[in-house]
């Protein structure tokens, strides 16, 4: 039980009301004004009434809607891509001999641990020594080594708390690993599998630092909205920007409760 | 688990049990090697180079590192971004306590929603956050509109979009969460009893918090720190976009040499110290935490 002090409740909720203020006013300024567009008379600011003209003039803009695609094909390669990778990492940990699963672990934190400039920049220079051309493949690459350690992360914590028992009686009852693996392992970390994937998804959708360093002339929806920001202003952008953050609003819940549903079962 | 699959492994002929583990090692090691540890040293490697006429001169020397301390403004944009950086970091590490004490205060069930609700914009498109900063803080910007339609102020503030305040402002909404989740973690592990001990005991609530909570929650407050610190000080687009002409940052130095520039040993050399500084911010951030363990 906690005492009760009402002057420092107070005072910390102040704060707290604050923040979230802060945090959301960008949010809510970009939703707003995709319905209701600015206008001035005179240099006196106005509101034009409600209206989805930037939303038609999205639909009608075809350089958008093509990063977007491009964006959505690297979030998804680059997600599943980790999803598999981060089980082979996870697995390798509780396998392998501790040394070397704390090694492998260390490096693959890195790139989540160092600034994503560093990141980006190390990559470009790398694939450049190779000779190997910037386009999709080096953005993907960029974001699955970006991602990689979150998913781990999120499977390793999963795949501890199941133990080997399971693994064990699955093999002393005659299953090969492999139905092991599909039958009774993944299964049990489904959840954990989910909400890694999501996660990846959405760092993925929106990774701008590390994409700004490796991406060619291809060109991911961040890139492309700070190309087009650079220039000026365009209604569109706030139409696009409300329908990604009520996207990524649901696949945020998503993982909320998926994580919380995880943490019930785990206590 | 690991004592089953190596007794499995056994069972099995020889050559293709090695050969499987040459693999399963080569893999797992090898992977992360080839994509992570192997470029940060070939930028590193870069860095030693030096740029001449347009050439690439594959020679070892400390001449772009001498540039940084000598050359230009290098040492002075360096030095107002770490002191820009941790004016963030101060700011955002006091606010993130007072919202994590906030949190921790709640009941267990409101707090897993409110903890959500200050994580949830971290989702959010960081660029169209910034694009949207911009529009609020701009001379025509929404801020400035309203603050002269209630009448609080005269002539728009102009100090509010390209400039070094700007900046500020925009890296300190954009990574406060940041600093509020680890923080909050570290409070949410202490036992529930220390407090109803120290409140038997009868400390006020001011006092549990200075000599329980917040000792207690060091290590999340310095981890808040160090992220705050390491993000805000290798964000370049940040400054960029809200930055404008006044806004050059350390971070967009380092960009620019491979865009407009185009010295990659210089701009991987200034890189190389950016990554140290990080890397000493992470070192100064766990030498407070040990001495916190000594005593």
């Amino acid at each position: 039980m906690k005492q009760k002090a009402p002057l420092l409740d107070t005072l910390l909720g102040l704060v707290a009301v604050a923040g979230l203020i802060a945090l959301y006013a960008p949010l809510v300024a970009v939703a707003a004004l995709s319905f209701f567009q600015i206008t001035r008379v005179r240099g006196v600011m106005g509101f034009a009434p409600f209206s989805l003209e930037p939303y038609a003039a999205l639909i009608a803009n075809g350089e958008i809607l093509a990063a977007l695609a491009t964006s959505l094909i690297v979030a998804m390669v680059a997600s599943l891509a980790s999803l598999v990778l981060a089980l082979m990492f996870a697995f390798y940990f509780v396998s392998a001999r501790r040394r070397f699963g704390l090694m492998m672990q260390m490096m693959v934190f890195l790139p989540f641990l160092l600034p994503p400039i560093i990141t980006g920049l190390s990559l470009l220079i790398a694939f450049r020594e190779i000779d190997f051309a910037r386009g999709l493949a080096t953005i993907i690459v960029g974001h699955i080594v970006f991602i990689v350690p979150v998913v781990y992360r999120t499977v390793l914590v999963r795949l501890q708390l199941l133990g080997g028992s399971l693994t064990e009686a699955s093999l002393d009852l005659g299953a090969s690993r492999v139905q092991t693996l599909v039958h009774v392992i993944l299964p049990q970390m489904r959840p954990a599998l989910i909400s890694g994937a999501l996660l990846a998804f959405a760092i993925s959708f929106d990774e701008t630092l590390i994409t700004l360093f490796v991406a060619g002339s291809e060109t991911t929806l961040p890139i492309r909205l700070w190309a087009m920001m650079r220039v000026g202003f365009v209604p569109e952008i706030n139409a696009l920007a409300t329908l990604i953050l009520l996207v990524t609003a649901l696949i945020t819940l998503a993982i909320g409760l998926l994580q919380r549903g995880q943490a019930e079962r785990a206590s | 688990m690991s004592t089953t699959s190596s007794s499995h492994r056994s069972a099995r002929p020889r050559r293709r049990g090695i050969v499987r583990d040459l693999l399963w090692h080569g893999l797992n090691l090898g992977l992360p090697l080839l994509f992570v540890v192997l470029p940060i040293l070939s930028f590193v490697l870069v860095s030693f180079w030096t740029l001449t006429n347009g050439q690439i001169v594959h020679t070892l020397t400390l001449a772009n590192y001498r540039a940084f301390f000598t050359e230009g403004s290098y040492l002075q944009v360096y030095l107002g971004t770490v002191l820009l950086s941790a004016q963030v970091t101060l700011i955002n590490v006091v606010l993130a306590i007072a919202i994590a004490v906030f949190i921790f205060r709640r009941t267990p069930r409101v707090r897993f929603l409110i903890l959500m609700s200050f994580m949830l914009p971290l989702f959010m498109s960081y660029i169209i956050k910034i694009y949207s900063i911009r529009s609020i803080l701009g001379q025509r910007g929404l801020l400035n509109e309203g603050l002269l339609a209630l009448g609080l102020i005269d002539q728009p503030i102009e100090v509010l979009l390209f400039s070094r305040t700007a900046i500020f402002i925009a890296l300190a909404v954009l990574y406060l969460p940041y600093a509020i989740l680890p923080i909050y973690l570290a409070l949410d592990r202490i036992p529930a009893n220390y407090l109803a001990a120290s409140a038997d005991l009868g400390a006020t609530p001011l006092q549990a918090l200075r000599d329980i909570v917040l000792p207690l929650g060091r290590p999340g407050i310095a981890a808040g720190a160090v992220f705050t610190f390491i993000l805000t000080f290798g964000d370049f687009v940040t400054p960029q976009m809200v930055g404008g002409t006044q806004g050059f940052t350390f971070g967009r130095i380092v960009f620019s040499q491979f865009g407009l520039a185009l010295n990659w040993p210089l701009g991987s050399a200034l890189a190389v110290i950016l990554l140290a500084t990080t890397l000493l911010a992470v070192a100064l951030a766990g030498l407070t935490l040990r001495r916190e363990h000594v005593r």
